[in-house]
């Protein structure tokens, strides 16, 4: 379950982005999740919501944007997408991974005019 | 009004960042780091017991092992007269960087030649998080089944050599030997592979050559 210090640490980064930002809430994030990426989005979804809690971070929805694997072939260069398994034309299995490795907190939307509430440290 | 701000920042930044303080602090300190990873039972804990025993006069060896729970495993290898670091990961599936830092200077890993890292039994999470180590190693054994290789294929894409253990109970199971070998080598064709039964002690050398030929090239590099 690595899905909960994966949320942690978008949790952290967004507050971390939103204060060299002015502060405020954060009220949305974008997040690039590589089809290789061994993160299960409902899983992170769940973990985000919990680790969130009583931060400026609650309640902000998340996007996750699924990045298709890109391969290119070892043996004839070719790009494709699909799996490791999966044969380029050539017959070549395998391949440089090109995308799909992914984890990535591309942006966050802060609420500017929402004012921090008091004593909150996350 | 909200205003959306470009963070283009890796999740795990933080945990790559550590890991090459880790692999810089390794190279520097010419202590060879081995990152053993499997599914639980797969026979990891086994291994390095024979390894210590084999090896831990031969050279300065220590082990670092991680475990959601328990000293078992740490107290089964430091029995062999090995210096073994525990690390409780309380529930997480999966060792991170700095945990390593930590235990490596406990350890004092500057006046080691080989530092074993027994990672948590997963065959997920620990692809995730590189610890700063110079090889990855996995371990799977006959009796989960030939077609672990294809379905969780990271850990297999990362590794330099692939251990497969239990063979002896190979001739007991349906494990195909060939299906599970092409899937790793279709997703990693330089993949090394040493085939052994740790319980019983068979094909041990071939992975004690192995450890002692990649401490000589790391020290060369």
């Amino acid at each position: 379950m690595h899905e909960t210090s994966v949320a942690q640490r978008m949790v952290d980064t967004a507050i971390e982005v939103a204060d060299q930002n002015g502060g405020g809430r954060v009220v949305g994030m974008s997040l690039l999740l590589g089809e290789m990426t061994c993160v299960e989005p409902d899983t992170l979804r769940f973990a985000f919501g919990v680790v969130s809690r009583g931060t400026r971070v609650e309640g902000c929805p998340l996007e996750i944007v699924r990045v298709p694997t890109r391969l290119r072939c070892r043996a004839c260069g070719a790009e494709r997408g699909g799996d490791l398994l999966e044969l380029c034309a050539c017959g070549m299995p395998g391949g440089e991974v090109l995308a799909g490795r992914e984890l990535r907190l591309a942006t966050i939307d802060i609420d500017e005019e929402a004012a921090r509430p008091a004593g909150d440290q996350g | 009004m909200s205003k959306e701000i470009e963070v283009a920042r890796d999740v795990l930044q933080d945990n790559s960042q550590n890991a090459e303080a880790n692999r810089r602090r390794f190279c520097r300190e010419g202590v060879y780091v081995v990152n053993l990873m499997s599914g639980p039972g797969a026979g990891k804990t086994t291994l390095l017991e024979s390894t210590a025993e084999a090896l831990g006069q031969r050279l300065r060896m220590a082990v670092i092992t991680g475990d959601i729970a328990t000293t078992r495993d740490a107290d089964r290898i430091g029995r062999h007269g090995v210096p073994t670091v525990q690390i409780n990961t309380g529930g997480a599936c999966h060792i991170e960087a700095h945990q390593i830092a930590r235990a490596a200077d406990d350890l004092k890993a500057g006046k080691l030649d080989l530092l074993i890292i027994e990672n948590v039994g997963n065959l997920v999470c620990p692809a995730e998080f590189d610890l700063g180590e110079h090889d990855k190693v996995m371990m799977l054994s006959c009796t989960e089944g030939h077609d672990k290789p294809g379905k969780y294929p990271l850990m297999f894409k990362e590794s330099r050599a692939l251990i497969l253990n239990k063979m002896d109970l190979q001739p007991h199971t349906n494990f195909d030997v060939q299906a599970a070998l092409a899937d790793a080598r279709a997703i990693n064709p330089t993949i090394e592979v040493i085939k052994m039964s740790a319980w019983k002690g068979e094909g041990l050398q071939a992975w004690f050559d192995w450890l002692l030929a990649r401490i000589a090239a790391t020290r060369r590099a």
